[in-house]
């Protein structure tokens, strides 16, 4: 019987190696194009040949994007408004999903709903209203403009993604907490947010992502070239016809790097595997 | 409380950069445009210049793609802001016009100044004045590359000699891995000159379309028959697939425009320009579109401003600032005494360049052409899927933009 | 209740209005200047001295003919909604399950790359995709044929295909969201539940249909709403993928229309028209799909 097992176990975890084997090809396929596409020079895009490292490849993109253009600015840039929008992001979905998790008030639901509604209007019709509410709020070429509206467009889904995580956690726990002495803002913090952690992580990326990779109103918003974030700069190296694609795929590259690394020193906390039953003990 | 505290000295924190534009009382001039990365820095120095003779204006650039350009600056402008100057091609001007976010320039330059450029230079529309322009093309031309083709085919039989010549198969492996010619030739404006070199156009002087034409119709069949009679054009190209063919060397010829020329260069190619082939059975040329490249001035501009945005046009569109311009950048000067001056006719390139710009037709400025270049596109490739005849597509690109003109007005 | 839980509730209260009203003020003003100008007759000639004209641009919207129509590329926006999301879903969860096992190794490398797609930058690689669909040079018939043997596809020339293959690219680009969604809604369910089960002697599959679907519902639900919304709104990929609707203006959804109208043609009304009609539709989705999920209710209560 416990033979059995271990054959099944065995072959279960063969197969699932090659599942994620698959998987992780298909993934990277692209992303290795790209990279091909920063190697070669004289900026082409495409290719006739499968090949990862091209022909003369060289690193004269990668030197160019920092001594030639003003990478480094704005990569500052998007890391400080990134950062900002991640923080308010999950200072607040954390607050107000555990509102929406634990307590019953009027308009709960509508408030739920409403959340939803922001984010379904296509936003290629929200540019001139937007753009003329932040003219008359002076908010144009501010870092706030940006912040507020990127929290705006993330804020939703966090917000339910966290109520919908804190509503896996049964309200008994900070009971039992309130018993042990402390009060309900303690137990929030103390033995609530622990446990949420995962949908923390969920919230921090998805913010993080939301500014980092963002164009279309940091287009409108941004107008000082001191002030531009990665996307935009990134757009620059785009015409009409004739964009400029080895330092287009280098930017790819470099600018991809920040989000793995956050993603890898945050999944540590994504599956913590701090589940319920160790808490209780 | 922390957090509140916290919160308060973030929001501090990002008042801040609003707060850097420091007023430092100078005259500040924004230009928008959409220029390749080779004009943004040669047009940083030419303003680094400007603003050295004249320190008290602050003049910056900001790049913005083709698209982006025009709607950003609509929405800009309608809401009283955008740049003092807008930098593109002459067909933004038809839309800026009827929206009223552009100022005529005949009452702001001298007659006697814009006497000394190009007439294809200056856009008047509706009886006003509305660009200025210091570039002349946007055109396509015939870019063959030296190795391959010595010498460039002058009408379309020898194109499709030369054509088959070079298209082979050069390993062996049974696909072909070079062709004679390759462009975008699914898009457009990138069909337009077979258009003409049948006899063929766009539209009327009224604006009104002319699709349903045999210039129309030649051109389809003509297209059709070298990509799968004469079998010298790949199945699917589309710009960047037809770019990098001729850059590695698997395509002889491609049909590209006058900004694409620097980079084949910088590529380490030996190409030459040549003006598109003549059509024998109608012994026309295949005209492209020409459009000016210049500046118009934003309807929000103070009174104040102004004067310094007249200088700064002059400046830019001075002899001094086109030669710099056309010796790096290969773009045709509209200021008559660089444009007959001795650069102009020693450069091969720039010589050919000239001969196709004649052979054009300028591009128009009427906000309908983008529904014609909309209602060309889908019956135009169902014809090259093989869906629909010449014929039946012509009628239809009518058609369907006369729907689209109407849907545009009403 | 005492002053302690009182003033904890105020206090979140605080938290909560502020961004509220912000979320409210950015989406507001843009919401109602669509509606007033959807009324109106706002295009390329009456751009400042537009005036109300009625419901003439919602009539336009369903009844103007085009090929195709209003009904076809609402209905094709439908299948691309559902199939993406489906793959999605059921590629992001069961990559979850697959890495959730504890006798994996190397799972933060694993990982870090099935996270790529979700973390280069769209616009390169859309386009990337686009050259790997090239009928005679794209990766993806360079495998059909010479892997296996198979005849090429003309991906992006004819319409079913190229539909097909903006699913694929959108498909690639989705699936990391919902797998790092699942392996956070993975960590919620107790142990001990599996344990229990499997004294019982339950299969995995009895395992996976009672405890683990269930019990990821509360967090994969937001997700899988919201995702439904952002895709049926999803321009971006279709429109690069396949060149702007090619081949002959079939690969569209009902976005795309609106971005034609507003920023080819300046049909400033039309535009606004279709988009209140794009958000009605996806108001009633969300409402039925709320109620029979119960979303807004909690899962242990």
């Amino acid at each position: 019987m416990i033979r059995n097992k271990h054959k099944t176990s065995a072959v279960r975890i063969t197969l699932s190696y090659l599942v994620l084997g698959f998987f992780v090809l298909v993934a990277l396929f692209p992303v290795l194009q790209i990279f091909t596409v920063s190697l070669r020079p004289a900026d082409r895009l495409l290719s006739t040949s499968l090949e990862i490292i091209p022909k003369n490849a060289s690193l004269d993109n990668y030197v160019a994007l920092f001594t030639e253009r003003p990478f480094f600015l704005w990569l500052m840039n998007s890391t400080f408004v990134a950062l900002v929008v991640t923080v308010t992001g999950v200072a607040l979905a954390s607050t107000c999903g555990y509102a929406f998790s634990r307590y019953h008030f009027i308009g709960k639901k509508f408030g739920l709903l409403s959340l939803l509604v922001t984010q379904m209007f296509p936003a290629t019709m929200l540019l001139l209203p937007m753009y003329i509410m932040l003219v008359m709020l002076h908010l144009i070429n501010t870092y706030i403009g940006i912040v507020v509206m990127y929290s705006a467009t993330a804020l939703p889904f966090c917000i339910w993604q966290m109520k919908g995580y804190y509503d896996t956690i049964p309200t008994s726990l900070e009971e039992a907490g309130t018993i042990d002495g402390c009060n309900q803002f303690q137990a929030f913090f103390k033995i609530i947010l622990p446990l949420a952690a995962p949908a923390l992580v969920i919230t921090a990326l998805f913010s993080f992502m939301a500014s980092w990779t963002e164009y279309v109103v940091a287009a409108q918003i941004l107008q000082d070239t001191e002030m531009w974030t990665l996307p935009l700069g990134l757009k620059s190296f785009e015409s009409n016809m004739g964009s400029e694609w080895g330092l287009y795929g280098a930017a790819s590259v470099i600018v991809t790097i920040p989000v793995v690394i956050l993603f890898l020193s945050l999944s540590r906390w994504l599956v913590s595997g701090l589940t319920l039953g160790s808490v209780k003990g | 409380m922390a957090i509140g505290a916290g919160l308060c000295l973030l929001l501090s924190v990002l008042a801040v950069p609003a707060c850097r534009r420091s007023d430092d009382g100078k005259v500040r001039i924004t230009i928008w445009h959409q220029d390749r990365i080779e004009i943004r820095m040669m047009l940083q120095r030419q303003l680094d210049r400007f603003m050295q003779l004249h320190p008290e204006v602050k003049v910056e650039q900001l790049f913005k793609e083709t698209e982006e350009l025009r709607s950003g600056f609509i929405i800009a402008a309608l809401a009283g802001q955008g740049p003092e100057i807008v930098y593109g091609p002459s067909d933004q001007v038809g839309p800026f016009e009827m929206m009223n976010i552009i100022l005529p320039l005949e009452d702001l330059f001298q007659k006697d100044w814009l006497a000394g450029y190009d007439p294809r230079a200056v856009t008047w529309y509706k009886g006003h004045l509305y660009q200025v322009a210091d570039k002349l093309g946007n055109h396509l031309t015939l870019v063959y590359n030296k190795k391959l083709v010595p010498v460039p085919p002058q009408t379309d039989e020898e194109l499709i000699a030369v054509g088959k010549q070079l298209t082979a198969d050069t390993n062996g492996d049974g696909k072909i891995d070079r062709y004679g010619l390759t462009w975008n030739y699914t898009e457009p404006f990138f069909f337009i000159p077979f258009m003409t070199g049948f006899g063929g156009w766009i539209m009327d002087d009224q604006g009104r379309p002319t699709l349903d034409s045999r210039g129309t119709i030649g051109g389809l069949e003509f297209i059709k028959r070298i990509r799968d009679v004469e079998k010298i054009i790949p199945n699917e190209a589309d710009y960047n697939i037809a770019d990098i063919l001729f850059k590695d060397g698997n395509a002889g010829m491609i049909i590209n425009g006058d900004w694409s020329w620097a980079g084949y260069l910088k590529a380490g190619l030996d190409i030459g320009v040549a003006p598109l082939p003549k059509i024998t059975s109608t012994g026309l040329w295949c005209g492209t579109m020409v459009s000016p490249k210049g500046f118009s001035i934003n309807v929000n501009v103070t009174e104040t401003k102004k004067r310094w945005v007249l200088e700064l046009i002059r400046f830019l569109m001075s002899e001094g600032s086109q030669l710099e311009a056309t010796k790096e950048l290969f773009t045709m000067p509209t200021c008559l005494a660089v444009q007959h001056g001795d650069f102009v006719r020693d450069n091969e390139i720039l010589r050919n360049s000239q001969i196709q710009i004649d052979h054009g037709r300028p591009m128009p400025v009427v906000p309908e052409l983008r529904a014609i270049w909309d209602a060309m596109r889908p019956s135009y490739q169902s014809v090259l899927a093989g869906t629909m005849t010449a014929e039946q597509a012509a009628r239809e690109m009518q058609a369907l933009a006369l729907r689209r003109i109407k849907e545009m007005n009403e | 209740m005492n002053t302690n839980t009182l003033r904890h509730r105020l206090y979140v209260f605080v938290l909560v209005v502020p961004a509220f009203i912000v979320l409210f003020g950015v989406v507001i003003y843009p919401f109602f200047y669509n509606v007033v100008i959807s009324l109106s007759n706002m295009n390329l000639r009456h751009i400042r001295d537009w005036r109300i004209v009625g419901l003439d641009q919602y009539v336009k919207v369903f009844t103007e003919p085009s090929q195709p129509d209003f009904y076809a590329v609402f209905l094709k926006t439908v299948i691309w909604t559902v199939v993406n999301l489906l793959f999605h879903v059921v590629i992001g969860v069961f990559l979850a399950l697959v890495l959730n096992q504890k006798e994996i190794r190397g799972k933060a490398i694993f990982r870090a790359i099935l996270i790529l797609p979700w973390a280069v930058p769209q616009l390169i690689v859309a386009l990337t995709w686009r050259g790997m669909f090239n009928y005679e040079y794209g990766a993806i018939n360079l495998i059909l044929t010479q892997w296996f043997g198979l005849p090429a596809v003309q991906w992006l020339k004819q319409p079913l295909e190229a539909f097909i293959a903006v699913i694929i690219a959108n498909v690639w680009l989705g699936f990391p969201f919902m797998m790092v969604i699942a392996l956070g809604a993975l960590q919620s369910i107790p142990q001990e539940l599996y344990e229990a089960a499997d004294i019982d002697g339950a299969s995995w599959y009895h395992k996976l249909k009672n405890i683990t679907i269930p019990l990821i519902r509360p967090v994969m639900v937001p997700a899988i709403t919201l995702g439904t919304i952002w895709t049926f709104n999803n321009l971006n990929i279709v429109w690069l993928v396949s060149n702007a609707g090619e081949p002959s203006d079939q690969t569209h959804l009902l976005v795309s229309f609106v971005y034609k109208a507003a920023f080819n043609f300046y049909r400033y009304g039309y535009g606004a028209a279709l988009s209140i009609v794009i958000f009605f539709i996806l108001l009633a989705f969300s409402l039925v799909f709320m109620r029979s999920s119960k979303a807004t209710e909690n899962v242990y209560s």
